[in-house]
């Protein structure tokens, strides 16, 4: 196996410690304890935190904003679409077995390749919005023109390569500099967002607020 | 201000590192600086300031956790946008986090993570309250509460006089003088609390809900010491000082040994004590805990009282005080009281969990050193009620209703605002004048 293949092992090695160690940490510090007297199910409110309160509908950062939601949620995808594409493509590097180019596989990698182009398309599009829109140029830090930089280039390097379906050294070098970042800068809310959802169930589970009930005059 | 000392640093330093569980790491972690919560905030729609951004308010707290609590951070703090915690960083802290944040949550249900943006300008406060910094006008309201046992600093003898004389003008309106407004009873089936504006300004709305304990045949007392709802300790961000004014009533409600505490209408004080209480005390109560909403829906429901609302034929609109409904619970609850006792009821838009705060929560109407910026935001609110046509706001809170006065005032709205109390008396049908008195 090359070099650059066992770089980028070994940057999704040093990934997967660092975000396992955040999860674990997270795990241990456990659910709020609340003493105050329960007034509603908890259980119900985290699932609606997580499914019903993510619909663009019930979100202004959504249905005000739908180009740059619909951006985000195509980005989204794309990175973890790449990821996983990133996922096969070491295991037959390691386990030296060829992904067959037949009819079927070809038109999987065309959608996959097209996805990650359009997904890196938005991503840039993302970029450039942090850039030029004064107000979220003030609110940015480097860390995050170098999250969305990464995970853009990463998008068409993904491209690229399902294009050529070739995978060189400039394919792993990109992943393993995405899986050094991810655990340091912000793109660790991969992991935080999950919590954040289940807290604000939580929270609002609590009390009574959500699930929601319908505001009847 | 003065250079803060290396003992204010630690100070405001441990109230981020304290880890009773995972909330506080995730929400300091979990901002992605989408600037996408910025729509959804009242300051920022109205001064379209990027410091008015609630994320600005979480990367205050969330810049001086990297920088003193992640290593990337303290190495590299340009990068990750790690802030000293020195003189700079705690006056746009004070100016941000008391001065533009009503922490009213609305925020947090728009934010595309879900990061609890008031729960961190929360901790802002505590870590300011920690060094001291907070606004003299809001710990001078703190300090009324702790030294006189109310945040108006109202003397006992003026607040059992008042009383005395809302008694008299209830048993009047009877013609009953067994009415009564109870003061210092034990055995008791409800503790009742109220705001010290009540006492202070509106008297009418404590009468109105001694007319409601009298429909309903409620065996009810006030204290004449500690019958204050609120609880400012919750917003000046010294727990020490919200543990003591939770303390006086929940020592109160043991003293006279009565059943339920009901808390008066007040959105903060009903969160402080309700929700926030039993943590502040480290106890679970041994009373029942509900808001006097909850409490006259429950008369309604079992029949206790009587509602004519052909009596409230103007039109009606419920502002939803955001401590109770977003962040309480109760949506439907005021709801159904309401339209019991109001022919009329118009929705604002948005309403319930969408609701804009009325501008004054957060301890923002006993900070005079904002008034001017806490009127302007309010553009947002009179829009609303103008909207709907209504004559009659009703909200039961009553720093809402203070606010919501002043709103009119400024706007010009001519609009009458009420309790939910005050609308429920108005609707009442006091079939029986020999009710069920027992005290
Ligand atoms: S919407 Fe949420 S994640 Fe985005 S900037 Fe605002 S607080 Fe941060
Ligand atoms: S809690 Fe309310 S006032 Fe504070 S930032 Fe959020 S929307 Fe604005």
């Amino acid at each position: 196996m090359s070099w650059y293949i066992w770089t980028s092992l070994a940057a999704l090695l040093f990934c997967v410690v660092l975000l396992g160690k955040y999860f674990v940490r997270l795990l241990k510090k456990g659910p709020p304890k609340d003493l105050s007297q329960k007034s509603g199910n908890i259980a119900q409110a985290v699932c609606y935190s997580c499914i019903g309160a993510m619909s663009p509908m019930q979100k202004e950062s959504a249905y005000l904003h739908l180009p740059t939601y619909s951006a985000g949620i195509i980005f989204h995808i794309g990175n973890f679409l790449a990821i996983l594409v990133y996922v096969i493509i070491a295991l037959s590097a390691i386990f030296s077995f060829r992904i067959p180019i037949e009819s079927v596989t070809n038109l999987v990698i065309i959608i996959l390749a097209a996805i990650t182009f359009v997904a890196s398309v938005c991503g840039l599009s993302l970029f450039i919005k942090r850039i030029v829109k004064k107000e979220l140029r003030e609110l940015s830090c480097t860390d995050d023109y170098i999250s969305n930089l990464l995970c853009t280039v990463m998008l068409f390097v993904t491209t690229y390569s399902l294009w050529m379906f070739q995978f060189g050294a400039v394919y792993y070098i990109t992943m393993a500099l995405l899986f050094v970042w991810m655990p340091i800068g912000k793109i660790k809310h991969v992991l935080y967002f999950f919590f954040a959802r289940y807290h604000l169930g939580f929270f609002y589970g609590w009390r009574g607020t959500w699930p929601p009930k319908k505001a009847t005059v | 201000m003065t250079n803060i000392t290396k003992e204010q640093r630690n100070k405001a330093l441990a109230i981020i590192s304290q880890t009773s569980d995972s909330k506080l790491e995730t929400h300091l972690n979990a901002c992605v600086r989408c600037g996408l919560c910025a729509d959804s905030c009242m300051y920022y729609l109205t001064m379209k300031e990027a410091k008015f951004i609630p994320a600005r308010k979480v990367d205050l707290v969330s810049s001086i956790y990297r920088r003193y609590k992640t290593w990337q951070g303290a190495m590299f703090p340009k990068l990750f946008h790690a802030r000293e915690l020195d003189d700079k960083t705690c006056e746009e802290m004070v100016d941000s986090l008391f001065g533009a944040c009503t922490m009213c949550g609305r925020c947090v249900k728009h934010c595309s993570i879900g990061v609890d943006i008031p729960f961190l300008v929360k901790k802002g406060r505590e870590m300011l309250a920690a060094m001291d910094m907070v606004p003299k006008t809001l710990q001078a309201t703190v300090d009324a509460a702790i030294n006189t046992g109310n945040n108006m600093g109202i003397p006992t003898d003026e607040f059992v006089d008042t009383i005395q004389w809302m008694e008299e003008e209830l048993q009047d309106e009877m013609e009953d003088p067994n009415a009564g407004l109870f003061l210092d009873k034990t055995d008791k089936n409800v503790f009742y609390t109220v705001n010290p504006r009540e006492p202070k300004f509106f008297p009418l709305s404590i009468s109105a809900m001694g007319k409601i304990f009298y429909a309903a045949g409620e065996d009810w007392t006030l204290s004449s010491k500690y019958y204050d709802v609120t609880n400012y300790g919750y917003f000046n961000g010294n727990n020490t000082e919200a543990t003591q004014i939770a303390r006086n009533l929940y020592d109160e409600i043991h003293k006279l040994n009565c059943k339920r505490l009901i808390l008066g209408e007040c959105g903060h004080g009903s969160r402080a004590m309700r929700w926030e209480g039993p943590n502040y005390l480290k106890t679970k109560y041994d009373f029942d805990t509900l808001t006097v909403v909850e409490l006259i829906g429950e008369y309604i429901r079992n029949g206790r009282i009587k509602l004519d609302k052909n009596l409230n034929d103007k039109v009606v609109t419920i502002h939803d005080p955001c401590n109770l409904v977003r962040n309480g619970g109760l949506l439907n609850e005021i709801r159904f009281v309401v339209n019991a006792a109001a022919a009329n009821v118009v929705e604002m838009t948005p309403h319930g969990t969408d609701n804009f705060c009325c501008g004054g929560g957060g301890g923002a109407l006993a900070m005079s050193e904002y008034n001017e910026r806490r009127l302007k935001i309010d553009k947002i609110k009179a829009d609303q009620i103008t909207a709907t046509e209504a004559q009659v706001v009703v909200t039961p809170c009553h720093n809402c209703v203070d606010q919501l006065t002043q709103i009119n005032h400024t706007y010009k709205l001519g609009i009458i605002i009420k309790t939910v109390a005050e609308l429920v008396a108005d609707a009442l049908i006091i079939e029986n004048a020999e009710l069920k008195i027992k005290n």
